[in-house]
């Protein structure tokens, strides 16, 4: 059996035109997705049966034990940690902040360490974006900044810039320029009419001449910016004021260097400037397929989009404090959900080794290397495969993933739910 | 040497990233990409350990010629040998620097650990060999 328009759950571009062969209760075979979404639809050797860590052993227990556990970890925290939320869908991540704000934890989602700064930027000066159908129809110039989506996000190319079709653009693939700006020649360099490689961390400086050029202050700029030659900046801020419609796509490369969320907001800006010569957009390239919707849930559920410590019993956000890489340093929460990412990969040692001093417990379906750090881990369904639920594109496009296969894995929100069940229950005693 | 390390997402680390017992997924997460010129000096060739020391400890990677980074820079896929040696330190902004590490390269004779061994390392018990 043949499933069309299946959503796939792997990077931010939630591409919805994916289709799947179904024989059984086997998925085995995937049509239009790249090679990461056809990897994560296949999938690998799951967890059978929800898992206790005993000394040095391994032993399976069941599903009502596995969440007895998790439930009461969280209500004998003094300060627990809910820690992932972006490879999981919306409907769960709900259930989180709920259970957050009952045992007043900090809850904290990958966004923080990856556009955690965007999203710091974006409060200090606003987002001019727009939906990734508006640049598919509409842009001339495409300037991937910092991002490689050839290697992290295969079709952003394809299906929304350079090799999309365009309803305003006559002959969208001739007529499309692309600048990629980057420390490494990457792949998606060498496709770019305009490659302007910077020296590592001169991203500030190059934005910073651009602005500079756009407003006719030309004559100020040095003969060399952070490796970049005057004339390349001039002929790139040219680019930029003849296009009808040019859109910024930033990725890790401006978030993950020093100057973190000023790097963004001096991009954000230089996009504000152009907007007073032409039609200009920005956007990040958003990860994990529903680290958006974490963003979106929280905010509309807490009023912040990560990092938010409920332990005066009102929502607080102050990232650096309280977002997930900081409480673990510290040495600072004394248990840890974790639920749909896998920290003992991402993090710095300091912070896993704090994992490997309090109790752990994960929602994964596969063993990952937080696995190593866990008490408990419980295997649910993933997500756009034996599990559907809402997930937001990167351009904040809410998409519902399907199910496309059944299977008897308990979602991620059945899962939380009925932990969240047991802690109101044992609250009110 | 000394080098400024990066690191970032690749289309083999993301194909192996659900299976991070694999092999393929330690190859893939345990390479240091470096500029040709720069393995002459250190007198590496394609594939030859090397030790990699960071602000917060030391881990063994493979390095791989690559004419994508720069002199003086050297980039590993996102993933628990970076992160071995990746400071914890977010300059109040919740996110460490991931892609701007000062780290000091030699040649050495041990071999990459796996994954599993990595976590055992900093206090954990795998579950899968």
């Amino acid at each position: 059996m043949n499933v069309k328009d299946a959503v796939c759950p792997f990077c931010g571009c939630l591409c919805d035109d994916i289709e799947v062969e179904i024989e059984g209760d086997r998925l085995v075979g995937v049509t239009n997705a790249c090679e990461l979404g056809a990897t994560k639809f296949l999938g690998g050797e799951r967890l059978k049966s929800p898992i206790r860590r005993e000394g040095k052993a391994w032993k399976e227990i069941s599903y009502d034990e596995a969440i007895r556990y998790a439930a009461d970890m969280l209500l004998d925290a003094e300060r627990p940690l809910l820690y992932g939320w972006s490879g999981t869908h919306g409907e769960a991540q709900c259930v989180g902040v709920h259970m957050a704000e009952l045992v007043r934890g900090v809850i904290d989602n990958t966004s923080s360490v990856c556009h955690g700064p965007s999203v710091l930027a974006i409060q200090e000066v606003g987002h001019p974006g727009c939906t990734l159908g508006v640049v598919k129809n509409r842009a001339d110039l495409l300037i991937y900044w910092g991002s490689n989506p050839i290697d992290a996000h295969p079709r952003h190319l394809s299906r929304y810039t350079c090799y999309a079709e365009g309803f305003f653009l006559e002959n969208a693939f001739r007529d499309r320029k692309v600048v990629v700006v980057d420390v490494r020649k990457t792949q998606t360099a060498n496709i770019a009419d305009e490659f302007v490689r910077v020296r590592p961390g001169g991203d500030y400086a190059i934005l910073s001449a651009l602005r500079t050029i756009v407003r006719g202050k030309t004559d100020t700029i040095p003969r060399m910016v952070a490796g970049v030659t005057r004339d390349q900046l001039i002929r790139v801020a040219d680019l930029c004021l003849n296009a009808k419609f040019g859109a910024v796509y930033f990725g890790l490369g401006l978030t993950m260097i020093p100057g973190k969320y000023k790097n963004i907001r001096n991009a954000i800006e230089l996009v504000t400037e152009l907007n007073r010569h032409t039609k200009f957009t920005i956007s990040a390239m958003r990860g994990h397929y529903n680290v958006y919707g974490s963003n979106e849930v929280n905010t509309w559920m807490t009023g912040y989009p990560f990092a938010i410590d409920f332990s005066r019993g009102i929502a607080f956000y102050n990232p650096g404090e309280t977002t997930a890489v900081d409480v673990l340093a510290r040495k600072e929460c004394d248990a840890a959900l974790i639920v749909g990412s896998d920290p003992a990969a991402h993090f710095p040692r300091r912070c896993i080794e704090h994992l490997a001093e309090i109790p752990v417990v994960q929602l994964d379906p596969y063993p990952n290397a937080t696995t190593a750090f866990c008490k408990v881990q419980i295997p649910v369904a993933v997500t756009g495969v034996d599990a559907e639920g809402t997930a937001y594109r990167m351009d904040g496009v809410p998409i519902r993933t399907r199910k496309v296969l059944s299977s008897d894995y308990l979602s991620d929100e059945e899962v939380l739910s009925r932990m969240y069940a047991l802690m109101q229950e044992a609250l009110k005693r | 040497m000394k080098f400024l390390m990066n690191t970032g997402r690749t289309v083999n680390q993301g194909v192996t990233v659900e299976n991070k017992g694999s092999v393929e997924y330690a190859r893939e997460a345990s390479t240091c990409f470096m500029h040709e010129f720069d393995m002459l000096e250190l007198g590496v060739d394609d594939g030859d350990p090397v030790l990699v020391r960071g602000p917060v400890g030391e881990v063994v990677m493979r390095v791989k010629a690559s004419v994508e980074v720069e002199i003086g820079t050297v980039f590993v896929p996102y993933g628990p040998y970076a992160n071995h040696i990746v400071a914890a330190d977010t300059h109040s902004t919740g996110m460490p620097d991931f892609k701007s590490h000062e780290v000091e390269i030699e040649p050495t004779d041990e071999e990459p650990k796996l994954v599993y061994e990595l976590m055992e390392d900093l206090g954990g018990l795998a579950y899968e060999r």
